[in-house]
């Protein structure tokens, strides 16, 4: 664990973005410690689904809501606010949990999005202009079966992107990382770097750009 | 055939919840009728999952999970109730709206200069989005305007075109603020879009001036 709590390790590696080490945002990722695989989640779900097993929520619980709870403070929330969302969306996994399909995301991708939502929720109801109605919500009923070829490239989909992050250079997995958290953390690095806005952006988008094109050969 | 998709960075802000409201809308919109937009948010969200199953956890208070399985438990026996999203006002545009909208409210037309005309498209919980439908006769040309923050405009219905292109049903115009551009519909019919604009009430130039007192 580091000191913050809240950010990424590689076996216990601290990765530096950009030069951000120096004026400690940095971002650190784990990879050391496979607490639960995303198959077990994913059998977890099912088994919350079909048997209503509180065990297994149980289990996705331990490994999930402090995640969700770090996860949330990343995007700026304040403890409290993170360990809400963290408990919201828990309860919407139990909710939801026949919506899971596994053919059509991972279970950390699924539990994302419904955490994402939740978080756009609360925004809305404080009143903060950070967010819409849940207009296009992939973790609700789902749109029918999958066509096929649909169906293939969803389920190896996770693998793929996971594949392609380990493929991106560290600094641009790391910018990627720190930029999916929001703008306010794009104008804090162009602020705490000395560096103007647009150059950060452009490095987003030189990031994102060989994201695009790793994923694209690996199709 | 849809030609004009929206950048990557904005599919990115989209997948992780950081687009603002008004923007995310008309996102939603085309991805619903985008496959290849629609792929790439789930490659971004797959993204997103990743980092949520790689990040350094932080420790919940104590009796958290205690708290979750009460709150389970209640929500099986149905103690737990959520009220129902109270229905918001839909005036009849003359097209089908996308599913994208369900849950919107839809104003009437309004008259807003030669040949123009919007609807207001108000989104539950985020009643200051700017979002508009507008309604352009066919040939008419938009008053030329920029903007600050990115402008989103998706065509349900007819095209336009400008120095960039021509953007037809499905294509999504997404306009930096330095670009200044003065759409011109095409001649052989209306064109409607559904448009929004990145940032609450910075509408600037000729086409805020006339948009900004309808949405003050």
């Amino acid at each position: 664990m580091n000191a913050s709590g809240h950010g990424f390790t590689t076996a216990d590696r601290v990765l530096p973005v950009f030069d951000l080490a120096t004026i400690g945002l940095v971002v650190t990722m784990r990879k050391d410690e496979a607490l639960l695989s995303a198959d077990e989640a994913g059998r977890l779900l099912v088994a919350v689904a079909a048997e209503r097993d509180r065990a297994a929520f149980a289990a996705l619980f331990g490994f999930y809501a402090p995640r969700l709870k770090s996860f949330m403070r990343r995007y700026g929330m304040s403890a409290s606010a993170a360990e809400d969302v963290a408990q919201e969306t828990m309860l919407l996994v139990w909710k939801k949990a026949s919506y899971f399909d596994p053919s059509r995301a991972g279970a950390s991708t699924w539990i994302f999005t419904i955490a994402r939502n939740a978080r756009i929720d609360r925004l809305r109801k404080e009143g903060r202009p950070a967010a819409i109605a849940t207009a296009f919500d992939p973790s609700d009923e789902p749109e029918g079966p999958a066509s096929g070829e649909a169906a293939v490239m969803t389920a190896e989909r996770d693998e793929r992107v996971r594949n392609a992050i380990s493929r991106l250079a560290d600094e641009q997995a790391d910018a990627l990382r720190l930029f999916f958290f929001g703008d306010k953390t794009q104008s804090e690095i162009a602020g705490e770097l000395g560096i103007p806005l647009g150059t950060v952006k452009s490095r987003l988008r030189l990031a994102l750009g060989r994201l695009r094109q790793i994923l694209d050969d690996l199709k | 055939m849809i030609k004009h998709h929206p950048s990557d960075e904005t599919l990115f802000r989209h997948a992780s919840g950081t687009l603002e409201p008004g923007p995310r809308i008309v996102v939603a919109v085309h991805a619903g009728g985008c496959p290849v937009c629609a792929g790439r948010i789930g490659e971004f969200e797959a993204f997103g999952g990743s980092l949520l199953q790689e990040i350094e956890p932080e420790e919940m208070e104590t009796g958290a999970l205690d708290r979750a399985m009460a709150m389970i438990e209640a929500d099986s026996s149905g103690r737990r109730k959520t009220a129902p999203a109270p229905r918001l006002a839909r005036a009849d545009v003359g097209i089908r709206l996308p599913e994208a909208l369900e849950g919107c409210g839809i104003g009437p037309w309004r008259w807003i200069g030669p040949g123009v005309r919007w609807s207001r498209v108000t989104l539950a919980g985020d009643v200051d989005a700017n979002v508009m439908l507008l309604k352009v006769a066919a040939g008419r040309r938009l008053p030329e305007h920029t903007h600050v923050g990115s402008e989103y405009t998706h065509v349900l219905k007819g095209a336009f075109s400008d120095a960039r292109g021509r953007y037809g049903p499905g294509d999504l115009d997404e306009a930096d603020d330095d670009v200044q551009h003065q759409p011109i519909v095409d001649d052989d019919g209306e064109c409607i879009c559904i448009a929004a604009v990145e940032g609450q009430t910075k509408l600037r130039g000729l086409f805020g001036r006339l948009i900004q007192p309808l949405f003050g």
